[in-house]
């Protein structure tokens, strides 16, 4: 007995076919859940070259083996497509109720491919699956599809994913919404269930989960969570949720501000934690969380879970805007419409700024919210001028000009973070395989935030690797990022949920199997070192206040760091995982033979 | 006794309804809770509630074949006289008994260790003492 469900969910949404398949326990003892098992499934038959709105390719989504048990954290879902707006892997997590909601159903994964007739909804329970037409939700906001479906099934405990407008009209940086003001935000997986007329996934389940070992689980998960502090209401986490993060970027100079121009914002303390404190009416935590990050805030008019740090930086000092109100509205905007905050405050960040240079008229200018908060809905409706924003900033920059300060990776834009501040962060950044993100590794908290020298490159190769190695198995076995676990814990918690043997350096080489599985899968879609570059800008202009203040961050430095980053991960000097490396790592050899047809 | 709730500091993590079903039926499922919180968006903002037993002893009143008893601090269900005709679920002020197998389900504090209680991170779960009578 364990805590797997069993069965992967296969639907064709093309032709109509459901069918269930006993899940391979081959795959989970080499990639375990969530962000592994949905990179896993995704590669069985989705070229890497393919075209991310084509039927061909797939919607994943994976629960994790310690889903919907008592452990703490651990119940979030995972969804993995190939990313419409990078061209990379991209696999996204939501916390809440959906999750632990999904493995109650009786399924481990659900696979989704093809592309229904008509705009449908996927309703999903431990007793049914059924492809359903969805006409009556065309064109709603996510807040009206959680509430129109829930009215349709007549059930209050129904768990929503929905996509808004932005992902029906198919915007590249699209997010799916569940529980309102859950997102699953990163790399527009909302417009691939667009392009395959998917609005929304319904899902509720009644099953049972049992773990291999109940009474160690008990005892061992009560112990862990009160070590490392996971049940406390003492911690800043839990008081400001990561609000907090605010203040800690401002004092290290590297709060991007006006488009990542500056790294300090003087009306910061409008947008702190604290500040976010004063308006919070209750606090919200996801299933089975010790901890409760999320908050949720009324201001005037407008009203959010939030606003978690990223949307407070990109829809607030990222485009000059000190407003609490009008950040939290941009955020709730966002969710409502399903937009990505970070790329969508990123894209208009951008043209704010293009504009200041007088390199295009956008008509858009630093500090004016309304005009920011008014061009989301241009982006999700692709309206006017919108249709250009829904580009993204790379593409933008690339018709336009401006490409330095176009902030983004591989076509993701950057979350909340300078790196000229926490030099690897950069590393960080660029290495990731879904494009600029935070997720992979958070070597900010060690630098910028602890103990080590954040203006130099010893080492931090290594570091930022050994952390995504850690992060990717964490993510795969489904904690969430909020609790700090070690390897040997998060192992011995998959022992008594899952079974078997499971010491710290297997669940590190776990993590660094998926790390590579994905890295594989991009450099087979075309990428290679050439694509792992940061904007220009921040090799080229020097930040002027804080810590960071005229520190080069040059290129060659960086470029030398990545050197060292490559080599101590077993790849070529082009970024490519070494043949030998994935051999070692226990890749599939029909993966491998594939790959190397690309090398 | 029945459980009380500082509803203001819950979270709606549900803890408490994944360590009842692990104390009663070694499983994890919030549907086979004895308890229930309530923790979602309405249009007035987050609604928080709190459904369980009251001890109220309408069940212990309405069964048929009584099956049904209190010894002053929880319910008791005597399994093998329960028919599972559902009338304890039907009158129960509360709707938070349930038949599991066919047999009525209520609340019996762990048999005084209530693991909703141990389980709940944040203190939102105590028991409401009565006079003259203790844990």
């Amino acid at each position: 007995m364990n805590s797997l469900m069993g069965k992967i969910l296969k639907v064709n949404l093309s032709n109509g076919s459901i069918s269930r398949n006993d899940t391979p326990t081959e795959w989970v003892e080499l990639y375990t859940g969530q962000k592994g098992l949905g990179s896993r499934i995704l590669m069985e038959d989705v070229n890497p070259k393919t075209d991310p709105f084509s039927p061909e390719n797939k919607v994943v989504l994976t629960t994790s083996v310690m889903g919907g048990t008592i452990v703490s954290c651990s119940s979030k879902l995972a969804i993995t497509t190939k990313s419409p707006l990078s061209g990379t892997i991209t696999d996204g997590s939501v916390g809440g109720h959906t999750g632990a909601e999904l493995k109650y159903t009786g399924y481990d994964a659900v696979d989704i491919t093809g592309r229904a007739g008509g705009l449908s909804y996927l309703y999903i329970t431990d007793e049914k699956v059924e492809i359903r037409d969805a006409a009556f939700l065309k064109g709603l906001g996510t807040f009206d599809v959680d509430a129109r479906l829930k009215e349709e099934v007549g059930d209050e405990e129904l768990k929503v994913l929905a996509i808004g407008p932005a992902g029906e009209n198919l915007v590249p940086y699209s997010c799916i919404s569940s529980e309102k003001y859950r997102q699953l935000g990163r790399g527009g997986i909302a417009a691939v269930m667009g392009s395959k007329n998917l609005k929304a996934i319904a899902i509720r389940g009644k099953l049972d989960v049992s773990v291999n070992d109940l009474q160690g689980l008990l005892k061992y998960s009560k112990e862990v969570t009160v070590r490392d502090e996971v049940i406390a209401t003492d911690n800043e986490i839990y008081d400001l949720g990561t609000s907090c993060l605010v203040d800690y970027s401002q004092e290290s100079g590297l709060l991007p501000t006006n488009n990542f121009q500056e790294g300090t914002f003087e009306e910061a303390e409008k947008i702190n934690g604290q500040s976010f404190k004063d308006v919070r009416k209750n606090k919200k935590g996801c299933f089975s969380c010790g901890i409760a990050c999320g908050n949720y805030v009324v201001d005037g008019a407008a009203s959010v879970e939030g606003p978690e740090y990223e949307s407070i930086v990109l829809g607030g000092s990222s485009l000059g805007v000190g407003n609490r109100e009008k950040v939290i509205e941009f955020n709730s905007v966002c969710d409502d419409l399903g937009l990505d905050t970070i790329s969508a405050g990123g894209t208009i960040a951008y043209m704010m700024e293009a504009t200041q240079k007088g390199i295009h008229d956008f008509g858009i200018r630093f500090g004016d919210a309304e005009a920011a908060i008014e061009m989301l809905t241009k982006i999700a409706y692709k309206d006017g001028i919108g249709a250009e924003a829904a580009m993204g900033s790379k593409a933008l920059s690339e018709k336009y000009g401006g490409e330095e300060f176009a902030i983004q990776v591989k076509g993701l834009e950057l979350p909340g973070y300078d790196p000229r501040g926490s030099w690897s962060m950069g590393i960080a950044y660029v290495s990731a395989p879904r494009g600029g993100c935070h997720m992979s590794a958070y070597p900010i908290a060690e630098e910028a935030w602890g103990e080590l020298d954040p203006f130099t490159f010893e080492g931090k190769g290594k570091l930022v690797a050994d952390m995504q190695n850690s992060q990717f198995c964490k993510f795969s076995m489904g904690v969430c990022d909020f609790w700090p676990i070690d390897d040997e814990t998060l192992g011995r918690l998959f022992e008594l949920t899952y079974g078997g043997e499971w010491p710290a350096d297997r669940v590190y080489k776990t993590g660094e199997r998926v790390f590579n599985l994905q890295r594989m899968f991009n450099i087979m879609a075309g990428f290679d070192r050439t694509e792992d570059k940061l904007p220009g800008r921040f090799h080229k202009e020097l930040l002027k206040a804080g810590p960071p203040k005229d520190i080069a961050y040059t290129k060659e430095a960086f470029d030398k760091a990545m050197d060292e980053y490559y080599a101590y991960r077993g790849w070529d000097e082009r970024g490519r995982p070494t043949v030998e490396k994935l051999e070692e790592l226990g890749i599939e050899p029909k993966f491998i033979e594939a790959y190397k047809t690309v090398l | 006794m029945p459980l009380k709730f500082d509803l203001s500091k819950c979270t709606g993590c549900k803890l408490c309804q994944l360590a009842c079903s692990a104390s009663h039926y070694q499983v994890f499922n919030p549907e086979k809770a004895r308890l229930k919180m309530i923790h979602e968006y309405n249009d007035d903002g987050i609604r928080i509630a709190s459904k369980s037993c009251i001890l109220c002893k309408k069940c212990e009143k309405v069964c048929p074949v009584g099956a049904i008893t209190n010894n002053g601090r929880w319910m008791i269900v005597d399994e093998d006289k329960c028919i599972g005709c559902g009338t304890c679920v039907d009158n129960c002020p509360t709707r938070i008994i349930f038949l599991n197998n066919d047999k009525s389900t209520i609340c019996d504090l762990c048999g005084g260790d209530p693991q909703c209680i141990e389980w709940c991170p944040k203190g939102v779960i105590s028991l409401r003492e009565r006079k003259g009578v203790k844990a």
